[in-house]
C-alpha cells in the first residue's frame, strides 16, 4: 500500500498549519530545562488616606477572601505644651464575599482637648482676648461674650476647648468585568460644629498580564460650619458679633493614576489629584492682630478671612520595593494649590521582619511647604487692608521631620496586633527680621511639635 | 538493486519501547544520532511529567488557583492545546486527565459510581482554564497533562532534533508512534509492520511507509471488562464516562506524528462514527474493529 499525500479539510487542514506553526515556533535547540517559574504578584490595593496627602500600600499579600476582618485601633496624640491632645478610637469591619467583591464599615471618634492658638500675636503686657464660642467651660452657647486675660510674652492660647467628632464611613468594591473593578464609598462626618457628607465613585483597570493598573476615582464632599452663635464676618473687627446662619462649603475631585510592576522586587505608581473646593473655607475662631507699626503692641483684632475658592493640584510617586527578605515603601508627593502653597513630602519607610510572626517597621517624612499668598503673623495698622488674610500655621512657611517607628506581631495566621509610635517636629521659615518693634526676630510660628501612639489589633475569620 | 543496511538504535521512554532506524553504514553516526533522539525524548519525557514535583506540569497542578508563569515551549504547546480543544468542539481536552481518579483500566471489572464521576467533572474543561501567555491558572483540583500530545510531540522534536544532524533517511519510533523523514536512499518507502490487537496475533499487516507520520490510538493494553462490556480508555471529556462502541484501533497517517496523534484521538472519541470521521477528514487511516 502506497500512502500518497492527501487534500486536507476541516480538522486536518488547521491542525496541520498549528502543528507546522508549533514545530517551527519552539526553537531547534533544545530547551535544556525549566526557566524560573514564578506566581503573578499578588494583586496591591491602595488605600488613599486624603488627610495625609499620601497612598500608603497594603503591604500584606495574604488574601481574605470569603472573610470578615475587623479592625480596631485606639489613636493618642499629644502636642508639646499642653496644646491639643486626641483620643481617636476606630473600629472597622470588612466582608469580603465569594465573588470578591466587599463591603466595608468604619466608625471614628475623636475627642479633643487642649488649647489652641487664637491667631494673635504675644505682646509683653497682658491682652484680653474674645473667647471663641465653642471654648470655655460652661460651653458657653453664644449668647454671652467671654474674655480670656492672655499672659505676656507667650503665644496666645485659647484653652479649655473641648470637641467631640464621629465618623462614619463605607465602602463597596466589586469586579465588575474582565480586569476592572468598581467601587463607590460615602461617610458622614459630625461635629458640634461642623457636619460634612461626602461620597466618591472609583474604578480600576487591570491589563498586560495585571502588570498594569489603571485607577480613576472622582470624590464628592458638602461641608456645613455651624458654630454656636454663628459666624463672625470676615476681616471685622472680633468683638463677638456672629451672623446666625450656617455655612457651606463643596469639594469635588479626581484622581487618575496608573500602577506598574516593574520587576519582581518593585511596584510603583504614579498618580494626579485634582480638587477644587467653593464656599467658606475660612476659620470662625481664628483671628489676626492689627498691630502698631512702631511697638508691634496689638491695636485691635479681626476675625481672618481666607478665599471662597481653592483649586489643589497634587502628583505621587510611590514605589514598593522589596530588598532581601524587607519591603520599603518610597515616595514622593509635590502639590500646588491656588492659595500660593506649594509641598513637597518624601516619605520611606522599611518592613523588616525579625522573626516569623514579628516585624518592625521604621520610617521618616520630610515635609516642607510655601506660605499661602494671603499668610502672615500679623497686619499693620495704617496699612490697606488686604482682601484675605490668616495666621494659621498650617498656611505659613514650614518644613517638618517626622520619624516613627512600628511593630506587629501576628497573633495568628489572619491576625496581628502592632504599636506605632512617631515624633513630629516642624520648623519655621519664616522671616521675622521685619517685623515691628516687639516682634521682630521673635518666633511667631505657632505650629508645634506632637507625639503620637497608636495601638491596633486586625484579625479575620470566616 | 540492493538497499543499503539500516541500522537501529533502541532505549526505553515514555514506558515504551523506542528506535531510531537511520540508512547508513557509519555506526558513529547511529550512536551520535541515537543520543541526539534519546536525549530529546528523556528531556521532554521529563519535562512533562505528571510524577516528578519539580516539573512545570506538577507545579501547575499544585499551584491551588494561583497563576503560574510558564516556559515559551509550554507556553507554544498550551496555545496547541487549546487550539484542539475549539477544533474538537470540547472532545479534546488536557483537563481530562483527573478522570483517572475514577477510572482505572487494569483488565478488572471495577467500574466508577456516577457519584464519584460527578466529582470529577467541575474539575475538567479546558473553559474553565485562564490561559494569558504566559500565565495559566487552574483552578484549585484541576490539573493538565500533555499525556495526549506528549508521545508525537516528542517523535516530531526528536526527528528535527536528528534532522539538524544529518540528511541520511530516519525513522524514529516511540512506542508505535513514529515518522520519517523521507523515504530510503533508493527511493523506496519504509516498511512498516502495524501489531495486532489481539494478543495472540503476531502481525496484521505491512505498512509501506514514504513519507510523514503514523499515529495509533487504540485499547491493546488498557480497558475494562464488566458483565461482558468492554470499557475502553477513551473517556468523553464531557461525561466522564467512556465513548461508546469505539473502534479497538485506529491508525492514522499525517505529515506530522502530532496531527496523526490527534487525529486518531478524535476518531476514537467519535465512536461508531469513527470511520465515517476519518473520511470526511479525508485522511488516509485505518480502524480495526
Amino acid at each position: 500500500m502506497q500512502l500518497v499525500a492527501k487534500k486536507k479539510t476541516r480538522i486536518a487542514g488547521a491542525l496541520g498549519l498549528m502543528t507546522a506553526s508549533l514545530l517551527a515556533g519552539v526553537g531547534a535547540s533544545a530547551q535544556t530545562g525549566d526557566e524560573p517559574i514564578t506566581t503573578r504578584p499578588a494583586p496591591v490595593s491602595a488605600n488613599v488616606q486624603g488627610n495625609q496627602g499620601g497612598t500608603d500600600f497594603d503591604d500584606d499579600t495574604y488574601t481574605d477572601e470569603g472573610m470578615i476582618r475587623i479592625d480596631g485601633a485606639v489613636l493618642v496624640y499629644q502636642e508639646d505644651d499642653g496644646r491639643v491632645q486626641a483620643i481617636e478610637p476606630v473600629v472597622g469591619i470588612t466582608y469580603n464575599f465569594e465573588d470578591q467583591s466587599s463591603l466595608s464599615l468604619k466608625f471614628t471618634a475623636d475627642i479633643l482637648t487642649g488649647a489652641s492658638p487664637y491667631g494673635a500675636t504675644p505682646w509683653s503686657q497682658t491682652q484680653n482676648l474674645v473667647d471663641p464660642p465653642s471654648t470655655g467651660a460652661s460651653g458657653s452657647k453664644g449668647t454671652t461674650i467671654s474674655t480670656t486675660d492672655v499672659p505676656p510674652d507667650t503665644l496666645p492660647l485659647a484653652t479649655g476647648f473641648n470637641d467631640q467628632r464621629y465618623t462614619v464611613d463605607m465602602a463597596y468594591e466589586t469586579p465588575w468585568g474582565e480586569g476592572n473593578t468598581a467601587s463607590i464609598s460615602a461617610g458622614i462626618s459630625r461635629e458640634r460644629d461642623y457636619k460634612s457628607f461626602y461620597g466618591g465613585l472609583g474604578y480600576s483597570h487591570e491589563f498586560n498580564q495585571k502588570n498594569t493598573t489603571f485607577i480613576a476615582s472622582a470624590n464628592f464632599e458638602y461641608d456645613i460650619s455651624s458654630p454656636p452663635g454663628g459666624h463672625p464676618t470676615p476681616l471685622s473687627v472680633a468683638n463677638g458679633t456672629l451672623n446666625e446662619e450656617n455655612r457651606h462649603k463643596t469639594v469635588i475631585g479626581g484622581l487618575v493614576g496608573i500602577s506598574q510592576v516593574m520587576n519582581r522586587r518593585w511596584l510603583a505608581q504614579l498618580n494626579y489629584n485634582i480638587s477644587t473646593s467653593s464656599g467658606y473655607q475660612t476659620d470662625p475662631y481664628r483671628i489676626v492682630s492689627v498691630v502698631d507699626p512702631v511697638t508691634g503692641g496689638p491695636k485691635r483684632y479681626l476675625n481672618e478671612a481666607r478665599p471662597e475658592s481653592r483649586l489643589r493640584q497634587s502628583v505621587y510617586l510611590g514605589n514598593k520595593i522589596a530588598l532581601g527578605s524587607t519591603v520599603s515603601d518610597a515616595s514622593a508627593r509635590v502639590y500646588h494649590d491656588d492659595w500660593g502653597i506649594n509641598s513637597v513630602t518624601l516619605n520611606l519607610a522599611t518592613k523588616i521582619p525579625v522573626t516569623s510572626r514579628f516585624y518592625v517597621k521604621p520610617g521618616v517624612r520630610y515635609y516642607a511647604q510655601s506660605a499661602a499668598d494671603f499668610f502672615n503673623y500679623y497686619l499693620v495698622d495704617g496699612q490697606t487692608l488686604p482682601e484675605f488674610i490668616s495666621p494659621d500655621a498650617r498656611l505659613d512657611k514650614f518644613s517638618a521631620f517626622t520619624g516613627s517607628l512600628m511593630a506587629g506581631y501576628k497573633t495568628s495566621k489572619t491576625g496581628e496586633i502592632y504599636a506605632r509610635i512617631s515624633r513630629y517636629e516642624p520648623s519655621a521659615k519664616t522671616d521675622t527680621s521685619n517685623a515691628p518693634g516687639y516682634l521682630s526676630n521673635r518666633d511667631l510660628f505657632s505650629g508645634i511639635g506632637s507625639t503620637s501612639m497608636i495601638i491596633g489589633y486586625t484579625y479575620a475569620f470566616k | 538493486m540492493h538497499e543499503l543496511n539500516i541500522e537501529t538504535y533502541v532505549f526505553r521512554a515514555m514506558a515504551s519501547p523506542c528506535e531510531l532506524r537511520i540508512q547508513s553504514d557509519n555506526p558513529n553516526l547511529l550512536k551520535c544520532l541515537g543520543e541526539v533522539v534519546q536525549s530529546e525524548a528523556q528531556r521532554i519525557e521529563a519535562k512533562y511529567s505528571r510524577y516528578r514535583a519539580d516539573t512545570i506540569i506538577s507545579r501547575i497542578n499544585a499551584a491551588n488557583g494561583r497563576a503560574v508563569q510558564v516556559d515559551s515551549e509550554t507556553a507554544q504547546l498550551l496555545d496547541y492545546a487549546q487550539n484542539c480543544f475549539m477544533l474538537s468542539g470540547g472532545q479534546f481536552d488536557i483537563t481530562s486527565g483527573i478522570l483517572r481518579q475514577a477510572w482505572k483500566f487494569d483488565g478488572s471489572d471495577k467500574v466508577p459510581t456516577q457519584h464519584s464521576i460527578d466529582q470529577l467533572l467541575p474539575l475538567i474543561g479546558w473553559e474553565k482554564v485562564v490561559w494569558e501567555n504566559p500565565y495559566l491558572t487552574l483552578k484549585p483540583g484541576m490539573e493538565i497533562d500533555f499525556g495526549g500530545l506528549g508521545k508525537e510531540y516528542a517523535v516530531d522534536r526528536a526527528l528535527l532534533a536528528a534532522q539538524q544532524e544529518t540528511d541520511v533517511p530516519i525513522l524514529v519510533n516511540f512506542g508505535g508512534d513514529l515518522r520519517v523523514s523521507g523515504p530510503l536512499i533508493s527511493g523506496q518507502p519504509w516498511q512498516i509492520t502495524l501489531q495486532s490487537v489481539e494478543n495472540h496475533d503476531k502481525r496484521q499487516g505491512v505498512l509501506a511507509v514514504m513519507d510523514g507520520a503514523l499515529a495509533t490510538s487504540g485499547d491493546a493494553q488498557r480497558f475494562l471488562l464488566k458483565d461482558g462490556v468492554c470499557y475502553s480508555h477513551i473517556l468523553d471529556p464531557v461525561t466522564g464516562w467512556p465513548i461508546d462502541n469505539p473502534p479497538r484501533s485506529v491508525t492514522v497517517s499525517a505529515p506530522t506524528c502530532m496531527e496523526a496523534g490527534i487525529l486518531s484521538t478524535l476518531a476514537m472519541l467519535h465512536g461508531t462514527d469513527a470511520e465515517a470521521f476519518l473520511a470526511d477528514e479525508d485522511i488516509r487511516a485505518w480502524c480495526i474493529r
